[in-house]
């Protein structure tokens, strides 16, 4: 059976995780190890007067407690946002100042003030709960559209009236124009909920601090370690980067919460230089909830213009986005160029205006989570285009098909320029996998039983990669986004691939070694593939933004150009054959035309030995890469949903669940599917059961599972999952990514078959029963006797 | 500092083991930090995500999913426990449901893989086929669970290997008391045992037990830990004076007689689901939702009525079957009915020493329909649960019992509704008005879960969809959500 791009391939990893001995974070166990527990505020927003440790350092076992005034004496830096937006009258945004450990003020629930270095975890929390903090309590503000009104409680000092910046995009004046030409708008009001990303892996860090060299080693929950240390080193000061080996093992997921740097491996790292102790931190779940970057939280207020044809003349959107209490490393990219620049979706819309608000909060940080700013830009899209056709009196799938784009390459007035796609046919292809010929015999089926049956559409884009360096650098990113290959072929043939992307869940030591396998010839499992330590890894970028297939493998692609270059040079002077006439296959390495060949190991063994290389050749057989992309790629597709609504009790069930994928060249279906699966199922839990809950004053309500909706088992359906492929023509290997679409397309699929179903269009998300009840009822006489 | 330590001994992937720790030190400490045995791993430590799931097999043979974080060691005692270390064969062939996890994809990042592999050889191990219900009580971010089902499904037809055949109850001696022994510190990284004098007490003998917690009526019970787990896990609790009730056997078993379902106290909700499946069906398909199969093992029917919650799912199908509490301090013991145990939010009609001994309810005509409403399926807790039991005779509403949850600050009858209906005849009419009623009986209150509105609203939609039932629109607890 082929192993090489195309193939059904078993994991490589599996047999380790399935027998439990993948080695996470939290399993790695240092000699001398002590344990931290952080003392996290209980306030919204408090000014700290004063912290007592004097009970907790008593006790037995207690190594120290450290706070945010020693961090600083010791030149810790502040957390910083890397990524400038300027807001439209050209002033930079406010970013406040973000302490590890919070000195004199605390702005959300879980701030940390202080933390405790301890002989055991139980030891190190029950000590933090005896640290005694003077808290002043101060008015607090949760939700976005609050924190904008007047006389709100001020977060940062340096953000006026909460506002980080006031940002937009595309022609406002055309677009009005536009709007005010239509024959129909549609206008909505449409909020994206608040997510928490829940990776089942809770965050941790073990950080050791060796003396004799003045080096530290830092085990982390990391989806780019790299960026990690280059942030830990640059602007936190922690130390330079030649001193600080990160290293991040086997991740449990990521969905970008894990992309970020967070407060407690600064906090592991520093205590470990003051303890001299390797200090260990892992978040219970409650941590989690509280401390890990959420996602969403939008506001939205939209208009969408239409000619008497149904085609979109204008749309004009206004979002206010809930940054929380500080700017997490890329929120602000999120709500602008990850968001804004999706909002043509797959049609041809001549006029765009977007004008974005970000705020902070008394709440936690808000970055990147799986999709980041592309789900929220589908949803809206997806929901205006399906309440826009009620409201035209048109079918659905007809308005979509009036507007899509269906000449490539295709120039949005929102920056982006889609380079290929056939959203025509992905709509095709749903749209007869979910014999939606035969819904209205469905519907009318489930009538007889009592339920309202739905269908819904989503027509989703989204831009991958997260690349080129120099168009992210020009739109304020702080760093490139290339990525790093090196392809090292051993003596006996055998190869390791050091790649700075990192797999969490995505089985890159599978697809990785199979582009390898497709390309020389040898067995998967001579081919490994070394990520997520810094010592071992040249400089890479990670693993966010459906980047590790577009970007990631066309580093290795771009490496093993200059592998085979060599080869073929090698090859071609031991066989006295021209370069051009040699080909590598099945193991091989022949003289095209003719029995001369030499077996794969012997090439490596040629180029080590070095006994009998060209003239003026290096010996070795080892190659690196940087590959910067030269566009984003668009992913694309249609997502078809079917619910079953209980009229009763709102209580609703998904029944069919339909997705086509335009994902470019797919290297092995099964972890691409895989992949949807799991987006969708995100994209599910987003749409009917997950949201963060925080009270007016900032109390997180959701801090546990029984009060955060996950999906389970029972409540995603069985998918039907269909690819229509068109390659992508910017890179090697024609990849456009894979790992969001889920998460980005599923929600309004959902929604719209829910508002179908119920016949209203005022429903959120998460379309709990007892909201998709009220929908019901608000739009219903009720029948029911009072 | 006196440390007091308790001695378990019990099978750990086939191998005796002796475990000395602080009372309430928790299996997945111990199997991490002190075996070192780190593939069982900890995602929420609230017996909520599966993450740690383990197999434990006892005295009847049957190997069931528990939630090692919420499960204090010694009441590991004579049981057999496998990891997902121990899944595989000797000879590293690994486990049908491993083989078929890696064949169908079924993980991802692979931590909660290991749950997930150990919930499903629990499953495979008895012939389940229930797949999705199997691991309802895990939770996986990233496979969106339908090639872990296919998985499941795909090793059905393979034999249990042999190896497991070993985890048949062990044999070993169940000690009366294990308290203030050993000079063993306990192990780094676990749960400090309390400075306080502790005490640990593993009762096998009913009498001797009820004397003692008379005696000692500041003694936390144990049961199966799924919410006492949490005091000690998220709470910080110390629990200085704990006793074990996995050895009471007399407190275990149900009993079904001419009259009655004696349900004992220690009577899991597992192993009430089969009885009610027989006698109440409505009731067995309510305990499917309950919790995870993982929580269903370990929890009792006396934690879940003693405990008091105002959602706990029980009390109101017990309550509307007309079920009686028998309570039990020494030797005196008295009966009163389910709902007057019930006095006002977290308070109960128990007494210092008093502890549940059985729950007996009537043999009956089924009458019983349960509904449960909440945000999710599985393993949520309930916004409302609504337990109806109305008999008609003729046309006419002869006897009705109504019982809510999560309507109050108490599982509580809905007397008004049930005065509404009776005597009255069983008509549409009779309903729309005693719908009415419920705002007698309740005033919900709102909160994250429901508004007052939706939960008064639902509560009568539940009445009108009772007498809906009889006209021929049956509709089962599994069957609300399609």
């Amino acid at each position: 059976m082929s192993e090489g791009i195309g193939a059904r391939v078993k994991r490589k990893e599996d047999k380790r995780f399935i027998t439990g001995k993948g080695k996470y974070t939290d399993d790695i166990r240092m000699e001398n190890q002590a344990y931290a527990a952080f003392v996290r505020s209980p306030h919204a927003h408090a000014r700290v007067n004063g912290i007592d440790a004097s009970d907790a350092e008593g006790m037995e076992g207690v190594i120290a407690v450290l706070t945010g005034a020693e961090l600083k004496a010791d030149g810790i830096g502040n957390l910083i946002c890397g990524w400038a937006i300027s807001s439209k009258d050209g002033s930079p945004m406010n970013m406040g100042p973000w302490s590890a450990l919070a000195t004199d003020r605390v702005r959300y629930v879980g701030d940390a003030v202080a933390v405790v270095i301890a002989e055991s975890p139980t030891l190190a929390r029950r000590a933090a709960e005896k640290v005694a903090v003077d808290y002043e309590e101060l008015p607090a503000v949760a939700h976005a559209d609050k924190a904008l009104a007047k006389g709100a409680p001020q977060v940062h000092d340096n953000a006026p009236g909460n506002l980080i910046y006031d940002w937009g995009i595309g022609e406002e004046a055309a677009t009005d124009a536009a709007l005010a030409a239509s024959a129909h708008v549609t206008e909505m009001h449409i909020t994206n909920n608040r997510l928490s990303p829940n990776p089942m892996e809770p965050r941790s860090a073990v950080a050791t601090f060796d003396e004799s060299e003045d080096h530290y080693t830092l085990y982390t929950t990391s989806q780019n370690p790299h960026v990690a240390r280059l942030v830990l080193s640059a602007f936190y000061n922690v130390a330079p980067e030649h001193k600080l080996r990160v290293i991040a093992p086997d991740v449990g997921g990521g969905f970008g919460s894990k992309i970020y740097i967070y407060p407690e491996e600064i906090t592991c790292l520093w205590a470990s230089m003051k303890t001299k102790r390797s200090v260990k931190w892992t978040a219970d779940r409650s941590e989690a909830f509280m401390t890990d970057a959420h996602g969403r939280d939008h506001i939205t207020t939209a208009k969408m213009g239409f000619d008497k044809d149904g085609r979109i003349t204008g749309f004009k959107v206004d979002t206010i986005a809930n940054f929380g209490a500080y700017m997490s490393l890329f929120s602000s990219a999120v709500p602008t160029y990850l968001y804004a620049t999706l909002l043509s979706g797959q049609y041809n819309i001549a006029n765009i205006y977007a004008n974005v608000r970000a705020v902070y909060t008394n709440t936690v940080p808000v970055d990147a989570y799986r999709g980041a700013g592309r789900p929220e830009a589908c949803y809206l899209i997806e929901r205006m285009m399906e309440t826009a056709a009620r409201e035209l009196g048109l079918d659905a799938a007809e308005l979509r098909r009036r507007n899509f784009i269906t000449q490539f390459p295709h120039q949005t007035p929102v920056i982006m320029a889609y380079d290929v796609g056939d959203f025509g046919g992905n709509l095709d292809k749903a749209q007869k996998a979910a014999n939606v010929a035969g819904f209205p015999a469905r519907k009318a089926e489930a009538a007889r039983r009592g339920k309202l049956r739905g269908l819904g559409y989503s027509c989703y884009i989204e831009a991958c990669g997260i690349a080129p360096s120099a168009a992210v650098g020009s739109l304020g990113a702080g760093v490139g986004l290339w990525e790093s290959a090196e392809v090292r072929v051993n003596p006996v043939g055998t190869i390791e691939i050091l790649t700075g992307s990192h797999s969490h869940g995505q089985g890159h030591e599978t697809t990785f070694a199979q582009i390898v396998a497709d390309r020389f010839g040898v067995p998967i499992n001579n081919v490994s593939i070394v990520h997520g330590d810094t010592d071992k890894v040249q400089m890479g970028m990670g693993t966010y933004g459906s980047r590790s297939g577009a970007v990631g493998m066309s580093a290795i692609v771009k490496a093993m150009d200059k592998v085979e270059a060599k080869i073929r040079k090698i090859a071609a002077h031991q066989l006295e054959a021209s370069e051009d006439d040699i080909v590598i296959e099945g193991g091989e390495v022949k003289v095209a035309g003719t029995d001369k060949k030499m077996a794969w190991h012997e090439v490596g063994l040629a180029a080590y030995t070095a006994h009998n290389l060209p003239a003026g050749m290096e010996p070795g057989l080892k190659e690196g890469a940087f590959y910067d992309p030269v566009n984003f790629t668009f992913p694309a597709g249609c997502y078809i949903a079917e619910v079953e609504v209980d009229p009763d009790t709102g209580v609703t069930k998904i029944v069919q669940f339909t997705a086509a994928d335009d994902f470019g060249t797919i290297i092995n279906p099964n972890i691409v599917e895989g992949q949807v699966h799991g987006g969708v199922a995100q994209g599910i839990g987003q749409a009917m059961l997950e949201s963060v809950v925080y009270t007016d004053d900032g109390q997180l309500l959701t801090g546990s599972y029984m009060d955060y909706a996950m999906p389970r088992a029972d409540d995603v359906p069985f998918y039907t999952i269909e690819h229509n492929t068109t390659v992508c023509p910017n890179n090697p290997l024609g990849i456009k990514g894979c790992g969001e679409a889920g998460a980005i397309g599923a929600p309004p699929a959902v929604i719209n078959a829910i508002t179908d179903a119920i016949g209203s269009n005022d429903l959120s998300m998460p379309a709990t029963p007892a909201r998709v009840w009220a929908a019901i009822s608000a739009a219903r006489p009720r029948v029911a006797a009072e | 500092m006196a440390e007091t330590l308790a001695t378990t001994t019990f099978h750990l992937n086939g191998t005796p083991v002796t475990a000395d720790t602080a009372p309430t030190d928790t299996l997945l400490d111990w199997l991490r930090v002190a075996r070192g045995l780190t593939g069982t791993k900890e995602g929420c430590n609230e017996g909520d995500c599966g993450a740690c799931t383990v197999m434990v097999t006892g005295p009847d043979g049957v190997p069931r999913a528990l939630n090692a974080c919420i499960l204090f060691v010694p009441q590991l005692q004579g049981r057999a426990v496998r990891t997902v270390e121990g899944l595989a064969a000797p000879d590293g062939t690994p486990h049908p449901v491993q083989a078929a996890l890696v064949t169908h994809h079924g993980s991802q990042c692979g931590f909660c893989t290991p749950g997930i592999a150990v919930a499903l050889a629990c499953a495979h191990a008895t012939g389940a086929t229930d797949h999705a219900d199997r691991i309802a009580g895990n939770l996986c971010r990233c496979t969106g669970y339908a090639p872990i089902l296919r998985a499941a499904r795909a090793a059905e037809t393979a034999p249990v290997p042999a190896h497991l055949a070993a985890d048949r109850a062990q044999d070993f001696d169940v000690p009366q008391v294990s308290s203030g022994g050993g000079g063993a510190a306990p192990h780094p990284g676990g749960r400090q045992p309390p400075a306080s004098a502790a005490y640990a007490l593993h009762p096998t003998d009913l009498d001797t037990f009820a004397d003692w917690y008379a005696a000692n009526p500041d003694a936390t019970l144990i049961a199966g830990a799924t919410d006492v787990g949490l005091w000690v896990t998220k709470q910080m609790r110390d629990l200085p004076k704990v006793a074990y009730l996995a050895g009471l056997t007399a407190l275990r078993g149900i009993e079904v007689t001419d009259t009655h379902i004696r349900i004992g106290a220690m009577a899991t909700l597992n192993d009430l689901r089969p009885v009610m499946e027989v006698h109440h069906p409505a009731f067995a398909e309510l305990i499917r939702r309950y919790g995870s199969d993982q929580v269903r093992n370990a929890a009792t029917v006396g934690g879940n009525i003693a405990n008091g919650s105002p959602i706990g799912d029980s009390p109101p199908p017990l309550i509307a079957l007309g079920a009686t509490l028998h309570l039990r301090r020494g030797a005196a013991r008295r009966t009163l009915a389910l709902e007057d145990f019930f006095l006002a939010y977290g308070k109960q009609d128990r007494r210092p020493g008093e502890f549940v001994e059985a729950v007996t309810v009537p043999r009956q005509p089924d009458r019983l329909r349960v509904w449960k409403v909440s945000k999710r399926f599985d393993q949520d807790i309930s916004a409302i649960c609504g337990a109806f039991r109305i008999t008609v005779d003729a046309g006419r509403v002869t006897d009705a019992r109504i019982a809510f949850g999560g309507m109050a600050a108490t599982p509580r009858r809905a007397r008004a509704v049930e005065a509404a209906l009776m005597g009255q005849a069983w008509t549409e009419a009779t309903i729309r008005a005693a719908m009415g009623a419920f705002s007698d009986d309740y005033q919900p209150i709102s909160d994250m879960r429901a508004s007052s509105t939706y939960r008064l609203e639902v509560a009568r939609n539940l009445l009108l969809r009772r007498w809906l039932a009889d006209q021929g629109r049956e509709t089962s607890v599994l069957l609300v959500t399609a």
